[in-house]
């Protein structure tokens, strides 16, 4: 029982410094910012590999996703004579959860995953730590562009999963099964708020960018630098960012539809 | 920068005490590296010798005693100041650090474009004189992945002199080198440190290539200095240790085994675990 104890508190005050060290870590990567206002072409090569790299597997994601909801979404609405509101059912499910989720976890095993290795291998190679002695912050120089090219790419991939997907739904319903054209738009544009739907989802993945681009990061930084040790901490990015993903979106849509 | 004023030592180090976990590298250790000098820190595998240089480079904090770098307490400096005593120190680590998603050429003019706001085309000049110096102006759009390790290492050495430092820090620069390599790259060191008036601090455990270019010699072992002066004093020691670790003989102080016990009784107690 005592053990049982003593490795709880081990572990949780492990955690608990992790976290202090991630915190420190992020509040460093934030004051990058500076530096990237000064070299804008920094994060324009970030924003390349690390969102432009990203819109493959994103598009065709959305494209499958829009139809199936196509699918699904009709032979439920059918039964009730209500073929017609596929177009808002398809919008609202993708705006407000999968487009920001299912992009986000997408993005954690295409981007993040990447990241990680990319800066585990870094310090595994003594880049980073070369980087120092040439009197270069390698959290400024090398990682802050990351940080904010994760964050500024995560909602407008979204955005386009959101579109794709939609676009999808009515390659399906209007084309496939027949559900009347007009009637899959005006419905969707009738029903869709903006500030409610659109504007909930964008935030939504804005904070999952935010989330997903620390966690990828700063496992990488504070890997240990072996091959094994680097192995670790990519599966430790995939699976907490996922986590995070899921969790944040829970917590986010109580307090964005919690009163409807 | 090279007033008479100054101590004729870049580096000091005072009674420095540094440790690991439970493992204690460092015990009570003091060390001058004289300027314009070659100072050769050799030693066995394991005693912490790139430690000391990363404490040097103010990577590492000592729990005890200080390091003096051209006049400078490196572990009291403010963070801006640290990294403007960083500008002048150069430091070659064993695996080279190139940044792999670079080329050649803008690996050397990486520093450059950091900390300075010099043209292209200066940057080009600047870049090229000191790819020429390690022997390397034809390789410049090569990648670091198309490098053979002896030249991953000059390019790397390019870069440490890219800022025109006054002091250099190499890691272990021998090691896995086959013999051109090895030759071209102890008389680069020594044609940099005698044409650049560098401070070089060398940091090896392949005796012959050291003691040849050393000035000086600092042997450490188990957080100590075990013996110190020019490679003729080293060669002519007394010192069992010494003796064995210059020879690179099997027997001596140093015991081929990690541990003590009796080996019979080790391999007796088998039943009982």
């Amino acid at each position: 029982m005592l053990y049982v104890l003593q490795q709880l508190g081990y572990v949780t005050r492990q955690r608990l410094t992790k976290l202090g060290r991630g915190t420190f870590f992020l509040l460093h990567v934030l004051t990058g910012i500076s530096d990237i206002l000064r070299r804008p072409e920094l994060l324009i090569r970030q924003l390349y590999s690390v969102g432009v790299l990203t819109f493959l597997i994103i598009t065709v994601s959305g494209l499958f996703v829009g139809m199936v909801l196509g699918l699904q979404g009709y032979y439920v609405l059918s039964d009730f004579g209500a073929e017609e509101t596929l177009g808002v059912m398809v919008a609202t499910s993708l705006v407000r959860e999968l487009g920001p989720v299912v992009s986000a976890l997408l993005f954690a095993g295409r981007a993040d995953s990447a990241l990680t290795a990319e800066i585990g291998l870094m310090k595994a190679t003594e880049q980073l730590s070369g980087m120092e002695m040439m009197a270069v912050d390698p959290v400024k120089r090398i990682i802050a562009p990351r940080f904010f090219a994760g964050f500024f790419s995560m909602p407008l991939l979204a955005a386009l999963f959101s579109m794709i997907g939609v676009l999808g739904g009515q390659m399906v319903g209007v084309g496939l099964l027949g559900v009347d054209d007009g009637a899959f738009w005006s419905q969707m544009q009738a029903k869709l708020d903006f500030s409610d739907d659109i504007l909930n989802g964008i935030i939504k993945s804005t904070v999952f960018g935010f989330v997903a681009s620390w966690i990828a990061l700063f496992e990488g930084y504070d890997a240990v630098p072996t091959s094994e040790g680097v192995s670790r901490a990519t599966t430790r990015t995939v699976v907490n960012s996922a986590f995070a993903t899921l969790g944040l979106d829970f917590i986010l849509t109580a307090l964005m539809f919690g009163d409807d | 920068m090279y007033s008479a004023a100054q101590t004729d030592n870049t580096v000091s180090i005072q009674n420095l005490s540094f440790s690991r976990g439970d493992r204690k590298i460092f015990d009570d250790i003091s060390m001058q590296f004289a300027r314009g000098k070659i100072t050769a820190i050799m030693g066995p595998s394991g005693t912490g010798k790139t430690t000391l240089l990363k404490l040097i480079g103010g990577q590492l904090c000592p729990e005890q005693g200080c390091i003096v770098v051209d006049g400078e307490n490196v572990h009291q400096l403010r963070l801006a100041d640290l990294y403007d005593l960083r500008k002048r120190m150069g430091m070659l680590f064993q695996s080279g650090a190139l940044l792999t998603d670079m080329s050649v050429y803008d690996n050397v003019a990486f520093p450059l474009r950091e900390h300075t706001r010099l043209t292209e085309s200066l940057i080009r000049t600047l870049v090229l004189m000191k790819l020429q110096s390690v022997g390397l102006r034809g390789a410049r759009d090569l990648m670091p992945n198309e490098l053979s390790g002896g030249m991953a290492r000059r390019v790397a050495l390019a870069r440490a002199i890219a800022l025109d430092p006054m002091m250099i820090m190499y890691d272990e620069p021998f090691t896995g080198q086959d013999p051109i390599s090895l030759g071209v790259l102890v008389k680069l060191i020594k044609t940099l440190n005698s044409t650049l008036h560098l401070t070089s601090i060398v940091v090896s455990h392949d005796v012959q290539e050291t003691a040849a270019i050393a000035d000086y010699i600092y042997l450490i072992s188990d957080g100590k200095v075990v013996g110190q002066g020019t490679p003729e004093q080293i060669s002519r020691s007394e010192s069992g240790w010494v003796r064995q670790f210059m020879r690179g003989d099997a027997d001596g102080p140093v015991r081929f085994h990690y541990t003590d016990d009796d080996y019979l009784e080790d391999l007796f107690h088998t039943e009982e675990q």
